[in-house]
């Protein structure tokens, strides 16, 4: 009856390398899952290069275009080379998130050293980006231009804070989300079942409003879900075109 | 959530999702930093106050460019592109 028991973590296969715990986890396992589903929709999918699509080869076909769409408007035409990058962590993000939802499986997007691992990849990659790409230069980014000097002492720490605060929201944001949610689907099937064991038939039926609310909640669940993802997604997008442009 | 598959919608919906979240992590930034600060300094407890204020104003400045659509860019220059042509 606990609703945080679902972010437990099990140790399936203990794994000790040099004292630490790399013991392949729950967390791990759906990982596993979420990578081969995505490897088997786009490698099985596209299996057929038709130009007349099948089902599931429309659906690789979605997701590639939506993903490409969002790189292109968003991160600028040169940022065409990470496209990979950015389309690899959409779908693990996305159908993480998704996977989360079938009862009984494990969210792995709700521990927030997972997606801080992920926001803290993106944070370097575009760091290293931007100092590849311009050099000390890049350093600029935290002096703006046509402000009096007066001020630099105040603003300068501002902005580094601002940007070292980057990995830090994206990453709370995912895992915020993604725990709120699944708790709160939890207390509320809770309510029912806790009300039928107190109050017998009478409690069963009370319980009925308990559930229609879940019903919702899992329909509002799946648009945070892929929403989430977009988000990730249309940030990372954000911060390359940042480092790319330097404006 | 009706109307959330057309393209407005569903960034507006996102820039919600967004915007929440930026004035907290910009605080737990902050006062992690000055924390860190007096340990390593040993200046109990003005890394924490100062560090506190400056991650309050960098979570403002943060708000303010993801509601202005300025995106995340560091700095005030404007949005990058022929789109800012016509504001300056």
């Amino acid at each position: 009856m606990d609703p945080l028991h679902q972010f437990q973590i099990q140790r399936y296969l203990p794994i000790n390398i040099g004292g630490l715990d790399a013991s392949f986890s729950n967390s791990a396992l759906y990982m596993v899952i979420t990578v081969a589903l995505i490897t088997g929709l786009i490698v099985y999918g596209m299996r057929g290069r038709a130009l007349v699509p099948s089902r599931m080869q429309s659906l690789a076909e979605l997701f590639y275009e939506f993903v490409a769409n969002l790189v292109r408007d968003n991160a600028g035409p040169d940022a065409r080379k990470y496209f990979p990058f950015v389309f690899s962590l959409f779908m693990f993000i996305m159908v993480g998130n998704l996977i989360g939802l079938v009862p009984g499986s494990f969210t792995f997007t709700s521990h927030i050293i997972v997606t801080f691992g992920l926001a803290l990849t993106v944070f370097v990659f575009v760091t290293l980006l931007g100092l590849i790409k311009h050099g000390f230069h890049f350093f600029s980014l935290f002096m703006p231009s046509g402000v009096p000097m007066a001020l630099a002492p105040i603003l300068i720490p501002i902005e580094i804070l601002s940007y070292l605060s980057r990995p830090v929201s994206l990453s709370i944001r995912l895992f915020a989300n993604m725990m709120a949610g699944h708790t709160m689907l939890k207390v509320f099937g809770g309510f029912s079942v806790l009300l039928g064991g107190a109050l017998g038939g009478l409690g069963y039926t009370v319980g009925i409003l308990p559930l229609v609310i879940n019903i919702a909640l899992v329909g509002f669940e799946i648009l945070v879900a892929m929403l989430q993802a977009y988000v990730f997604t249309i940030l990372t997008c954000l911060y390359i075109r940042d480092a790319l442009e330097l404006h | 959530m009706a109307g959330g598959d057309d393209g407005l919608s569903k960034r507006s919906i996102g820039l919600a999702f967004r915007i929440g979240i930026e004035m907290v992590a910009a605080m737990i930034v902050g006062v992690g930093g000055g924390m860190l600060l007096d340990n390593w300094l040993g200046t109990t407890p003005w890394g924490l106050i100062g560090m506190f204020f400056l991650g309050a104003g960098a979570g403002i400045v943060n708000v303010y460019r993801a509601v202005n659509g300025i995106g995340y860019a560091p700095g005030y220059r404007k949005e990058p592109g022929p789109k800012s042509g016509p504001e300056q």
